[in-house]
């Protein structure tokens, strides 16, 4: 079972000693040689490049990866975006971590804000459509504010779960 | 699909088609706007201005925030203990929920094919941990244990009963190793420090403090024994109800098997070495002094 990895880790470290010498030190330039010719008389230093690989796997990736094929919903609830968008006059795009962009905001500690971001196309059609979703759901009028030029949606309340729920069945 | 995108929409058709707008046709939504009480100005706002009648609330005098007329204050009635004392000098562990991890995997942000690492966390921006601010590490939390379901070599500082659980049963393997401040900022961001030059250096055991903590097989301990770690693991499938699969028979075994050493700070890397990555080369001494201390 797991006795032997305890071992096999041990002898990792220990392993190097049986390997021929590389380059001689002032190659490498690391030492900074402040005589003549001190490195003759200590052991010289390997160069391998077979190791370099452990290196590559710790150097952090600049662009976000592409999430891979899943059909229908993940353990963690995350769900794919459809594979066409739906024919509707509005498209919403995901976020770049690839999630649904609605945010919650609360100014004052009493004022909450729903907000839709990363919407194009007909904002009116989105908007009449969260305003009948959401009259469906709470049975009350709630005001929304359309902006067109950053073409975003605000509805008063915290109704994040809802409409996040909503796009997504819709398939954005 | 593609939108043509008019900038402005119908708020920029009206706009061009009413008269000009100037400061005489501007006025804000009735009821935006509430306008304040001018104190001092006649009716409701004049008279006392709103100061009450006489005595040091009129006259501006009152006594400091906390005085209670003289009885002794309720900051100084209650005695001093010591809550907080040493808060600076106590390690912190970042909670990381299996919710989270999970959601990492699915997004590909974390590979679950390679033993996962701190280093591996950090770069896939899953979580932050502030050397600095006395972090100690990252703690696996078991919020989200019913919905975990993925099969990882995962190794962490502290873990609660029932994440270390949620792994198991899945078929994984979860492991908590110390890492001293040093090795901790190394391991957070290697190319850094790659980049100064330095031998890789090697990591420091856990204190008189954390000693226990990292050698009971309960809490599955790098420094524990890996028999009573095998009998724990059946411990804890007995106690949480669920069957304990085979390890050894998966086709990961490799990779689930794959455990750092006790002074290793990266996996495959020995303390020692220097790493030259414009060269992509790899510098390891010989001499025996080194290798003694460095194996030690």
């Amino acid at each position: 079972y797991l006795n032997s990895y305890m071992h096999k880790a041990w002898l990792g470290p220990s392993s190097l000693c049986c390997r021929t010498p590389g380059a001689p030190v002032s190659a490498a330039g690391l030492r900074f040689v402040s005589n003549a010719a001190p490195e003759d008389n200590r052991s010289p230093i390997i160069e391998s490049t077979e190791e370099y690989k452990y290196v590559e796997r710790l150097i952090p990736s600049s662009r976000i990866p592409t999430p891979p094929k899943h059909t229908g919903p993940t353990p963690s609830g995350w769900i794919p975006p459809a594979d066409s968008p739906p024919s509707l006059p509005y498209m919403i795009r995901r976020s770049r971590m690839h999630n649904i962009p609605i945010y919650t905001d609360v100014t004052n500690s009493n004022r909450k804000l729903t907000l839709i971001r990363k919407v194009e196309g007909d904002i009116w059609a989105l908007e009449k459509d969260v305003r009948q979703y959401l009259q469906e759901v709470t049975g009350k009028e709630l005001p929304t504010q359309v902006n067109e030029v950053t073409m975003t949606l605000k509805v008063k309340g915290h109704f994040d779960k809802e409409l996040k729920d909503w796009l997504v069945s819709k398939g954005f | 699909m593609s939108f043509p995108k008019k900038p402005g929409g119908k708020a920029l058709d009206v706009l061009q088609n009413l008269p000009r707008i100037t400061l005489a046709n501007l006025r804000p939504e009735p009821g935006a706007r509430q306008t304040e009480k001018r104190r001092g100005r006649g009716q409701y706002g004049g008279n006392r201005s709103g100061r009450g009648h006489k005595g040091e609330r009129q006259r501006g005098n009152r006594p400091r925030l906390g005085f209670e007329g003289g009885q002794t204050p309720f900051y100084l009635a209650i005695p001093k203990y010591g809550f907080n004392e040493g808060h600076s000098r106590r390690p912190q562990y970042h909670p990381l929920t299996l919710k989270r991890l999970q959601y990492l995997i699915d997004l590909g942000r974390v590979d679950p094919t390679q033993p996962i690492d701190l280093t591996q966390l950090v770069n896939a921006r899953g979580v932050t941990i502030q050397p600095l601010k006395r972090d100690y590490g990252v703690q696996l939390v078991d919020e989200g244990a019913e919905i975990f379901a993925a099969k990882i070599n995962i190794e962490v500082q502290r873990a609660t009963e029932g994440a270390i659980a949620a792994i198991e049963r899945n078929g994984g393997v979860i492991t908590t190793s110390f890492y001293d401040p040093i090795s901790l900022d190394i391991l957070i961001k290697p190319v850094p420090f790659f980049v100064r030059g330095q031998p890789i250096p090697k990591r420091m055991l856990p204190g008189e403090n954390m000693l226990p903590y990292y050698t009971s097989a309960d809490n599955r301990g790098y420094l524990a024994d890996p028999d009573k770690i095998q009998q724990a693991r059946l411990a804890l499938a007995q106690k949480y109800g669920y069957i304990l699969p085979d390890i050894s028979k998966d086709e990961l075994y490799h990779m689930l098997a794959m455990r750092k050493d006790i002074r290793q700070i990266f996996f495959g890397l020995s303390p020692g070495w220097v790493v030259n990555m414009p060269e992509k080369k790899i510098l390891k001494p010989t001499d025996e002094k080194l290798m003694k201390y460095y194996s030690s």
